[in-house]
Order: C-alpha cells, then structure tokens, then sequence
C-alpha cells in the first residue's frame, strides 16, 4: 500500500513518469509476501493478463507512439544507424559477422518454434487447471450420487408396503393349507372308527349264519336212519341201471 | 588482429572497476521464481525444463547422493545459461576463464572425493584398482589409477573452458575471413558465411552439451561415492 503512495506521488511530481503506473501492480504482486505481519486491508489489484506490445521484440509500442507526432521512428532509425557506421562509431569488424549469423540463427528459430513453445506452455498450464477441475468435478460427482441414492432409498421406503401385503397374503395361506389338512385328518379318524363298527357288525352276521347252517346240517345228517340210507342206495343204483341202457343205444362218435 | 582476436576473453572493466561480477550475476535474472500455481509462458517452460533435467540427473543416486541435487541443477543451469549468453555479440563469457571453472571443479569434486573417504572408506579405495587385473601390474596401476583421480578436477575446468574458447575463437577467425573476403570475392563469401552459420549452431548446441558434460561428470563421481 505504501508503495502505490509512492508510486502516485511519483506520478504526480513527474508527469513523464505516469507511463510508468503499468508497472505498480506487477511490484504489488511480486513485492507480495504471505503470513508475516498485517495482511493488506485493500485486495491487491490484479494482474494485467498480456503484457505491454513490443515491435522486433525490444522497443515497446509506447516509443513509437512518442515519437510518431515529431517524426518517423523509422527514419529516425536508419539515419542513427546509417551515421554510426559512416563515421565508423560502429566499426564492422569480425564480430559484425558474428553478429549476423547469430542473431539471424536466433531470429530463424523464434519465428519457426515460437508458436509451438507457446502452445506447449499453455497446454502444460491447462493441464494443471483440468487436473484441480476435475478433482473439483470428482467431489460434485460423489456428493450427486449420495444424493441420487438417498432419494431412491427414500422411493423405496413408500413402496415396502407391497412387501408387507406379500407377507400376509403368503401368512393366510399357510393358515388356510393347515386347516384344510387337519379337517381332512379328521375326516379320516372319523370315518375309520365307522368303518371299525360296520365290519364289526358284517362279522356278527356271517358268524350267526355260519353258526345255524352247521347246526341244521348236523341234525339232518343225524335224523337219517340206517334203513332209508339202504334204500336210498338201491334205488340209485337202479336208476343208473336205467340210464346205463339208455346210454348204449347211441352210437359214439 | 592478434590483440583483436583475444580482446573478447579479457575480464571486462568498467572504469577500472571488475564488470565481471556483474556479467556472473546477470543470468539469474532471466530465470524469474513465481509463487503462483498458473504463470506465464517463459516461467511455465523454464519450470517444466528444470522439473525434466532434475528428475532426469537424479534418478541415479542413492538418497545421500541426492542431498546434491540443488547444487547440480543449479551448476548446469548457471553453466547452460552463460553459455548460450556468450554467444551474443559484443560479449563476454566468464566460463571462459580458466579461474572460473577451476573454482567450479576443483571444490565438488573435492566435496565427491572427500565424502566418498568419509562414509565408506573402503568401497572408495577399492576404485584404485579396476577388477580382474594380473597380479604383477597392481603396483603400477594403482599408480595410474591415483593419477586419473587427481586429474579429474583438472580435466573437468580445462574441458569446459577449452571447447568454450576455442569455439568462440574459431567463430571470431571465420567471422574476420568473411569481412576480409567480402572485399575480394562476393561468391566465396556467401560460403564462408554459410560455414559461419553451421559454425554458430554447433555453437548452441555445444554450450547446452558442456554444460551436461559438466554435471553429469560431477554427478558421477558422487554416484562412485555415495
């Protein structure tokens, strides 16, 4: 801050010098130190992004324009250049050559690989700026997904309902297939014991027919005399006799 | 001519005063330091150019040679940059100067050396005498061996000044040939100034290769120490 005081108050007692206020922020910057004392109160200005335009690489622009209201700058150039040389202030010697040949390899290369340094600078820069970029993306990144699975955690509580209705229905059912097992077993006990009492009574019947068949058959196996089994015999035999005949009257085949 | 010829190795002057020391002190200017993340053009390339050489200078070494890495980047820079400066008209170079380079060499060699006899002092003799030798040469070559040691630093200061002196010489006598020619014959001095051009890239590109030679010698006395 002192400094632009300075640099204003330089400013306003030599008016020529005003030109010079472009180099008060690069002193700001540089003259800058971090963490010791008091801080600025006021942001320190910016940075100009390109710096002052030069023509050939060593006059700034600003000579040019000083000089274009009085005369050509150009002009002004050769005649320097064309009295060094006629009243041998320059000498050309060997170095002249030198000179040239230097100055002139120098100038070949900064015109052909110029743009491509110039390139490759500004890529390396863009690089390190992609690379804090996208660890800034990253992050927005992770957070986004936390949110979206958040949200879709959140969906998925309204719907659990569905779930619950999947469970009672699978419940009842299970209830309903154990009652229906049981009163089939039921079924079954019961018509058991009925089917004990019928068989029960089948068996009575046949054992009472049994029981009074045997008894008649005794009695009439009893009640026949000695006397009528002989006639009874003879009179078989005289039937056979009888049939005997009939018999051999036809011829056998 | 012959006070012309070396007028441009002589330690500049101004007023009596040594301008030397400020010729010495002008290249760090060029290379600016910044605090900042993004920069501009020549910080970006310079920064990548010095993060290349170091990874590429100091992969070798051990942890301890490593402590040496500030020292070596900042050798082959300071050697590169006044270097390619000298090649600009109406300069002077101060690895030129025997003193100069001695006084680079002869310290970090004696820094490799000495450290190398601190820490292991037996790994460090053992270098006097290469592997599989017939018993009866031993005596004379660990003689050579001494010898090729002590010769080291010498050899390091006299190379870089030689081939920086001799280049800038054989530009300056090529340079006279062409003005003394330019009167004479017009075509044959296109050719001579032709040579004068291919003269002037070797020269670029000999600057950057001292200036590697130089580090990577002295990097390898500190790997044989270390």
């Amino acid at each position: 801050m002192l400094s632009r005081v300075v640099l204003s108050a330089a400013a306003t007692a030599a008016p020529s010098l005003k030109n010079a206020a472009f180099l008060g922020p690069g002193v700001l910057q540089a003259t800058r130190t971090f963490h010791t004392g008091q801080p600025h109160l006021v942001p320190v200005p910016p940075l100009p992004e390109y710096g002052g335009k030069v023509r050939y690489g060593l006059i700034p622009e600003e000579f040019f324009q000083f000089l274009y209201p009085k005369t050509g700058p150009y002009v002004l150039g050769t005649g320097l250049i064309l009295y060094a040389l006629s009243k041998e202030i320059y000498v050309i010697s060997a170095e002249t050559f030198t000179a040239l040949s230097v100055l002139g390899v120098m100038v070949y290369g900064i015109k052909k690989y110029g743009p491509f340094v110039a390139d490759f600078a500004d890529k390396l820069n863009e690089q390190k700026l992609a690379q804090l970029e996208e660890a800034k993306q990253a992050s927005i990144q992770h957070i986004q997904n936390a949110i979206d699975t958040e949200k879709s955690q959140q969906a998925l509580v309204q719907k659990r309902h569905y779930l619950f209705d999947v469970q009672r229905n699978n419940i009842a059912m299970a209830l309903e297939v154990t009652y229906r097992e049981r009163l089939y077993r039921v079924y079954k006990e019961v018509k058991n014991r009925l089917d004990y009492h019928i068989s029960v009574q089948n068996m009575m019947r046949r054992k009472e027919q049994e029981h009074m068949i045997n008894w008649v058959e005794k009695h009439v196996v009893q009640s026949i005399s000695t006397q009528q089994e002989k006639e009874t015999i003879a009179k078989c035999i005289a039937d056979l006799k009888l049939l005997a005949k009939k018999a051999q009257a036809q011829p056998v085949m | 001519m012959n006070e012309n010829l070396f007028a441009s190795f002589i330690a500049p002057t101004i007023l009596g005063l040594p301008a030397a020391v400020l010729i010495i002190l002008f290249p760090p200017l060029l290379i600016p330091t910044s605090k900042y993340l993004i920069n501009n053009r020549l910080i970006t390339t310079q920064q990548w150019l010095i993060k290349l050489t170091s990874k590429q200078m100091m992969t070798m070494h051990n942890t301890k040679g490593r402590t040496w890495s500030l020292m070596l980047v900042s050798l082959i820079i300071f050697i590169a940059t006044t270097n390619l400066l000298g090649l600009l008209p109406y300069s002077f170079t101060p690895t030129t100067q025997l003193s100069m380079n001695l006084a680079m060499a002869i310290p970090l060699w004696a820094g490799a050396v000495i450290t190398g006899f601190r820490s292991k002092i037996k790994n460090a003799l053992a270098h006097f005498l290469p592997q599989g030798t017939p018993t009866p040469l031993i005596p004379m070559l660990v003689i050579i061996e001494t010898i090729s040691l002590l010769i080291q630093p010498m050899a390091l200061a006299v190379r870089l000044t030689a081939n920086i002196t001799a280049g800038h010489l054989l530009m300056h006598l090529i340079g006279s040939a062409t003005l003394a020619m330019s009167t004479i014959n017009l075509p044959s001095t296109l050719i001579i100034f032709t040579i004068l051009i291919l003269l002037t890239i070797l020269e670029i590109a000999v600057a950057l290769i001292q200036a590697y030679v130089f580090t990577l010698l002295v990097s390898l006395y500190l790997h044989d120490n270390t």
